[in-house]
């Protein structure tokens, strides 16, 4: 019987995929681009469909990064985005580059993970189904251990210059989740209402606007996630950007004609040594979201 | 500034319920160097606080959020947008602190607005463990109302 592969589809939610073992399975990935390596991809899962093992493979790999104190390390990638200086997302925020200019930084900080346990891939967290922090990211202990999904220790440096600048912040992340006052989190209507837009323009806009309320739904007043400086330390950063990426490729699918415009495809993603135009498909970068996958083995040959 | 109310201006609907297929509401050059804060807006209700609730008997019509910088955490100047022109050969980003442009889809809101006149209110709101608060972070340029037929 041949592989049967489902991909993501209409479909908004993970449905029941499961598996024991840390890497997804083999499947057929269609025809082989010039860019794209015949060889399979990685599956970004919903943090609340991984199994035992894929949880702690990626809470490992979190942990390893997070000891390191060099560019290889969690404090470096988080600090592209914000503190220290420069902050590097600014070019991204509010302008029609910040969705492929965060494609870009989760592939990169993903590599930062696969260099600590190969088969790792980052997951994303549906809040417009599960209005809550994940039980992954939100206990304190696991095992005996820390957790490093629920607190991460910030940067020095960023936290000397965020005084500087009057935003002094925790040395290690928290959050204050759903503060009164708070932007409720985007529901599935929302969703449905950015995917419904046909325009790159208005989508990444609107999409834009409702990822801002999760950032300040998490984060309240005095958490991590609300301020740009300081948001990419808070392990969930990573998460709540992936349901983002994929929010993007399900429109992308939903509007193959529509795309980002020419006049984009050629703009430069500093930090990263990556165009727009190399952003665009999630599969050359060898990734995708999957809503089902089943497969099996070849022939062989 | 802390709440924005705006002087009363044409609905651009006319009145005519339902006689567009979309109604934006655009605020140009937003400032986002402050804290992050959400932006509720109001129409025709000037009275709007942080306490409002967000259902059609108060008129709310949507938001937008800024994902603020907090402050300046550079040297002096570090912060100072560059005004004027451009020389054409800097080929650099845009300054980090660039006003943005916020737009805020009130199709449904301002179908249910059968006045020929209405008012923009915008509310900054910014959550805390102790209660919502109003910040004073609101600086915007100017605003347009637009439908689309």
């Amino acid at each position: 019987m041949p592989p049967r592969v489902t991909m993501l589809g209409s479909a908004l939610r993970w449905r029941g995929y499961e598996h024991d073992d840390a890497a997804p399975p083999s499947m057929s990935t269609g025809a082989v681009s010039p860019q794209q390596p015949s060889v399979p991809l990685r599956y970004r899962l919903n943090v609340d469909s991984m199994s035992a093992a894929q949880l702690t493979a990626f809470r490992a790999a979190m942990t390893s990064a997070m000891g390191i104190s060099d560019e290889r390390g969690y404090n470096y990638q988080a600090g592209i985005h914000g503190l220290p200086l420069p902050i590097s997302c600014d070019i991204a925020h509010g302008h029609s580059i910040f969705l492929p200019w965060h494609r870009a930084y989760l592939y990169f900080f993903e590599l930062t993970l696969r260099d600590q346990q190969p088969d790792v891939a980052l997951p994303w967290w549906d809040w417009s189904t599960d209005p809550a922090i994940p039980v992954a990211y939100d206990e304190q202990r696991v095992n005996g251990a820390a957790n490093p999904l629920y607190s991460a220790k910030v940067d020095p440096v960023a936290l000397e210059q965020g005084a500087r600048g009057k935003d002094p912040r925790a040395p290690m992340t928290l959050r204050e989740p759903d503060s009164d006052g708070a932007p409720p989190l985007p529901s599935n209507s929302d969703i449905e209402e950015v995917l419904a837009l046909g325009s790159f323009e208005d989508f990444t806009h609107q999409l834009e606007n409702l990822h801002n309320n999760v950032h300040m739904w998490v984060g309240g007043n005095k958490g991590h996630m609300g301020d740009i400086q300081f948001a990419a330390f808070d392990p969930i950063f990573w998460a709540h950007h992936a349901m983002i990426d994929r929010v993007w490729r399900l429109w992308q699918l939903r509007h193959p004609q529509a795309g980002v415009p020419a006049t984009l495809l050629n703009e430069a993603l500093p930090p990263f040594k990556m165009t727009v135009a190399q952003t665009i498909e999630s599969a050359t970068l060898g990734y995708e979201y999957a809503a089902q996958a089943t497969g099996g083995t070849g022939t062989g040959g | 500034m802390q709440i924005f109310v705006s002087p009363v201006i044409e609905n651009p609907a006319g009145g005519e319920q339902g006689d567009f297929s979309r109604a934006d509401l655009i605020f140009y050059g937003v400032d986002h160097s402050g804290p992050s804060f959400e932006a509720r807006v109001f129409l025709n209700n000037p009275d709007a606080k942080a306490g409002t609730p967000r259902d059609d008997a108060s008129r709310y019509a949507g938001s937008f959020t800024v994902f603020g910088h907090a402050g300046c955490a550079g040297d002096v100047g570090h912060c100072d947008v560059p005004m004027g022109p451009r020389d054409p050969f800097d080929r650099r980003p845009p300054h980090a602190l660039t006003p943005q442009t916020k737009t805020v889809i009130v199709t449904d809101a301002l179908r249910k607005i059968s006045d020929p006149e209405v008012t923009i209110t915008v509310v900054p709101v910014r959550p805390g463990a102790e209660g919502a608060e109003v910040v004073d972070a609101l600086r915007f340029e100017r605003f347009s109302l637009l439908t689309y037929g």
